[in-house]
C-alpha cells in the first residue's frame, strides 16, 4: 500500500488515547523479526529484564529490540495505595500469564517517581529507599538539567511510568487497557510511542520508512538501512549492560538498607528532539563518526553503520582528555564510556564476573515521531505540536540517579574524575549535542517484580 | 505571508513551460549577464533557464546577491530571496572553477572552549549519488562549506573545469524538494561559451 503524507497525518490526527495512530504504520512498513519463543518458566525477579535476540551487523553482535514501544506516565487518583496494591498486582500478573516475557509477547516495567514516594509513602520511603553511598545521596533523585539541556527542559513530576515493549501493537494496547482503562487508580498524564529495530533486513529500515512517510525534514538523508534516525547502530550487545548489572545491588555502590528493593533498578526517562537536517547537512560522514564515537577513529569504512564498541574499544579518561587536547573535540561514546563502562573488573554478589570495559547502563530507548508525546493531559505545558518530529524517547536503567547523571555529565565533557573538557554546551566541537534538544526529563525507581505494585504501601 | 509560502512550494512542484522536452535555452533577458561572465573569466559558464520561484537567473537583476570572481577566474554567482517573518529563504549558488577539476578545500574555524581550531576540509563532501542529464553527469554532495553550507550541491566536470549549483535547505523547501529543484536546475542549464 502506498503511503502518502496526507494518509500519515490523517493517522496522526486520529491518534487518540485508545489508538496507536501513526504507529500502526509500523506493522504496515515492516514485519516482526523471527524470534525463538522463551521457554516457560518462572518470571525473573527483575522487571526491567527482557530476553531479546541477536543478529550480526557488519561483524558486530547487535540486539534486536522489540518493534513497538509505549510508555505511559500517570499520577494517582487514589489516596490509599495500599488498598489498590492487590488490584494492580493482579492485573500485572494476568498480563504475565497471558504473554511470554519476550519481544514476541510483552515486557511491562512499572517505575515509580519521587512524587509517589514523597506523597503516598513518605515514612516508608525514608526507611527503605536505596541510598547511593558512592554519591552520598539517595538512589532516586529529582530530575535535573544538564549543561547542554535548554533552560526550558521540563522536569516532570509523574507518580508512575509504565514501559511496554512488544513486537505486537495489540499486546501493548491490551496492556494499556488493562492497567489504565480498566483499573480506577491512575490519571494518565502522557502517552509516548515509538519504534525500534526493523533495520537489519531489507533495503530500507523502519526508522527511515517512518520518517519518510511522516515528511520529517531530512528524512531522505537518513542512510537507507539505519537502525536509528541518526545513522548508527546503537544496540550492539557490547554497548548494553549485561542482564543484572544495572540492578541496585550488583556493583556495590547502592545501599539497599532493608533489602526491599533488591532486584530493582533506576530508570531515567527523557524525550530528545533530533534535528536530522542539521546532522546530515552539516556533518559529513567522517565528522559524524568522530563526534558519535571518538576523534582519531580512522578505520571506519565510509557508510558504515555499526561501529564496534567492545570493551577493548573503550576510551579511558586520559585518552579522552588527550584527544581533546590534540583535536579540541571529544566523541559522544568516548566521553560517556569514561563513566558508563567498568573501569576495573567487578565480581557481582551472585559471583558473576564483569570485566573491565563492560557497559553498565541497560538502554531501552526508541525512536519516535511524537512531538513531544503522542498524547498529553496538559498539551500547553508539554508544548505539544501537531506535526510529527524526529526524536528519541530515551529510557535507560542504571543503578542510581547519580550513576545516570555521571554518564550524562560525561556526555557534556565533565568526566568522572572532575576533568572538565572545556567545550561550550552545544558546541559543534561536541557535534552530537548540537543537534539534540531535550524537552522532558524524570527519574524513577523500578522495584523488583514482587514489589512493582504501589511499592512500600503495605508497610 | 502563509499564502506566500504556499505559493512558493507549489511553484516548485508544478512543472513550468521551461521544463518541457525541448532543449533549454538561456532566456534572452538573462543571457547578457552570463555571456559577460564567460567573457570575463575566459571560460564557459552555465546559464540556468529555470530558477525556483521567486528567483530568476538574471545577473544584476532583482535577486542576484553575490557576484564574485577570484584571481584564478573561479566564480560564485548567488541568487537570494530572503523571506520576511520567518517565511524562509530561497538561495541558489552557481560556481565554476576554470582549469581545475579537483574539489577545492575550505578553511574551517571551530571554537572549542578557549581555543579556536583552524583547519581545512573539502568544500563539498558526502557524495550521495549521481544525477545525469544530457551532457552533464553530476554528483550530489550533502555537506558543503562556506556560501554552500546547509545547501545540497551538484558538482560536475566539463572541459577540464569543475562546476556546481547548490540550493539552501531551508523553509519553504525541504531537502526532498531541494533535490527536485536541483534536478530541474540541472536539466535547465545551458552552456555559454566566452566567444558567444
Amino acid at each position: 500500500m502506498r503511503l502518502t503524507r496526507r494518509r500519515f497525518l490523517g493517522g496522526a490526527a486520529a491518534a487518540a488515547i485508545g489508538g496507536a495512530g501513526v504507529y500502526e504504520l509500523v506493522d504496515q512498513l515492516t514485519s516482526a523479526p523471527n524470534r525463538s519463543v522463551r521457554p516457560a518458566g518462572s518470571m525473573p525477579r527483575e522487571q526491567h529484564v527482557i530476553d531479546l535476540g541477536l543478529v550480526d551487523s557488519e561483524g558486530v553482535q547487535v540486539v534486536v529490540p522489540p518493534l513497538h514501544h509505549e510508555l505511559v506516565t500517570a499520577t494517582l487518583k487514589i489516596t490509599d495505595p495500599h488498598g489498590a496494591q492487590e488490584g494492580l498486582d493482579h492485573a500485572l500478573a494476568q498480563l504475565d500469564d497471558t504473554y511470554s516475557l519476550d519481544a514476541a509477547g510483552l515486557g511491562v516495567t512499572v517505575a515509580w517517581g519521587l512524587p509517589y514516594f514523597d506523597r503516598f509513602v513518605p515514612e516508608q520511603a525514608k526507611a527503605h529507599l536505596p541510598f547511593d553511598h558512592r554519591a552520598g545521596k539517595p538512589a532516586l533523585l529529582p530530575a535535573r538539567r544538564f549543561p547542554s539541556d535548554p533552560k526550558d527542559t521540563i522536569l516532570e513530576q509523574n507518580d508512575v511510568a509504565v514501559l511496554m515493549r512488544s513486537d505486537s501493537r495489540a499486546h501493548i494496547d491490551a496492556a494499556r487497557k488493562a492497567l489504565f482503562d480498566d483499573l480506577p487508580y491512575f490519571t494518565m498524564t502522557s502517552i509516548r510511542r515509538g519504534f525500534a529495530g526493523g533495520g537489519f533486513a531489507g533495503k530500507e529500515s523502519l526508522p527511515k520508512k517512518m520518517a519518510m512517510a511522516a515528511g520529517i525534514p531530512g528524512a531522505d538523508l537518513i542512510p537507507d538501512t539505519s537502525e536509528l534516525f541518526l545513522g548508527f547502530t546503537s544496540t550492539q550487545k557490547a554497548g548494553l549492560g549485561p542482564r543484572l548489572i544495572a540492578n541496585h545491588e550488583t556493583l556495590g555502590f547502592v545501599d539497599l538498607r532493608g533489602g526491599y528493593f533488591h532486584g530493582g533498578t533506576h530508570m531515567h526517562l527523557s524525550h530528545i528532539d533530533e534535528d536530522l537536517e542539521a546532522w546530515y547537512l552539516n556533518f559529513d560522514f567522517d565528522e559524524r563518526v568522530l563526534t558519535t564515537f571518538r576523534p582519531g577513529l580512522t578505520n571506519v569504512k565510509q557508510g558504515a553503520q555499526t561501529v564496534a564498541q567492545g570493551p577493548k574499544d573503550v576510551a579511558t579518561q586520559a585518552e579522552t582528555a588527550n584527544q581533546f587536547q590534540k583535536t579540541g573535540r571529544f566523541g559522544h561514546s568516548a566521553s560517556i564510556q569514561t563513566s558508563s563502562r567498568l573501569q576495573q573488573d567487578v565480581i557481582g554478589p551472585d559471583g558473576t564476573r564483569y570485566p573491565k570495559g563492560t557497559a553498565i547502563p541497560q538502554r531501552a530507548d526508541f525512536n519516535t515521531l511524537d512531538n513531544p508525546f503522542a498524547w498529553s493531559v496538559a498539551p500547553d505545558v508539554d508544548k505539544m505540536k501537531r506535526d510529527p518530529s524526529a526524536g528519541v524517547h530515551f529510557v535507560v536503567f542504571n543503578p542510581s540517579s547519580d550513576d545516570f547523571a555521571r554518564n550524562r555529565l560525561a556526555m557534556d565533557g565533565v568526566l568522572p574524575d572532575g576533568t572538565k573538557l572545556d567545550v561550550g554546551p552545544r558546541s559543534r566541537a561536541q557535534g552530537f549535542n548540537s543537534v539534540l534538544t531535550t524537552t522532558h526529563r524524570q527519574n524513577f525507581l523500578v522495584p523488583p517484580r514482587r514489589h512493582r505494585s504501589f511499592p512500600l504501601a503495605e508497610l | 505571508m502563509v499564502a506566500g509560502v504556499v505559493a512558493l512550494v507549489l511553484a516548485a512542484l508544478v512543472p513550468g513551460a521551461s521544463a518541457g522536452a525541448a532543449a533549454p535555452a538561456c532566456p534572452a533577458a538573462w543571457k547578457t549577464g552570463w555571456q559577460q561572465l564567460a567573457f570575463t573569466i575566459n571560460a564557459p559558464v552555465y546559464c540556468p533557464s529555470w530558477m525556483p520561484n521567486p528567483l530568476d537567473g538574471r545577473i544584476r537583476g532583482d535577486w542576484q546577491d553575490i557576484y564574485s570572481i577570484g584571481d584564478d577566474h573561479s566564480y560564485l554567482i548567488s541568487f537570494l530571496y530572503h523571506g520576511e517573518g520567518g517565511s524562509g529563504d530561497v538561495h541558489v549558488n552557481f560556481r565554476g572553477y576554470p582549469g581545475r577539476t579537483t574539489i577545492p578545500r575550505c578553511r574551517t574555524i571551530l571554537p572549542s572552549g578557549k581555543k579556536t581550531l583552524h583547519g581545512t576540509t573539502p568544500c563539498f563532501s558526502d557524495a550521495a549519488g549521481v544525477h545525469k542529464v544530457p551532457g552533464i553527469t553530476a554528483t550530489l554532495y550533502l555537506v558543503n562549506q562556506d556560501a554552500d553550507q546547509w545547501h545540497l550541491l551538484l558538482a560536475w566536470r566539463h572541459g577540464g573545469s569543475l562546476y556546481t549549483v547548490s540550493e539552501h535547505v531551508i523553509k519553504p523547501y525541504t531537502s526532498i524538494q531541494v533535490k527536485k529543484n536541483l534536478d530541474r536546475l540541472l536539466k535547465s542549464l545551458v552552456l555559454v561559451k566566452p566567444q558567444g
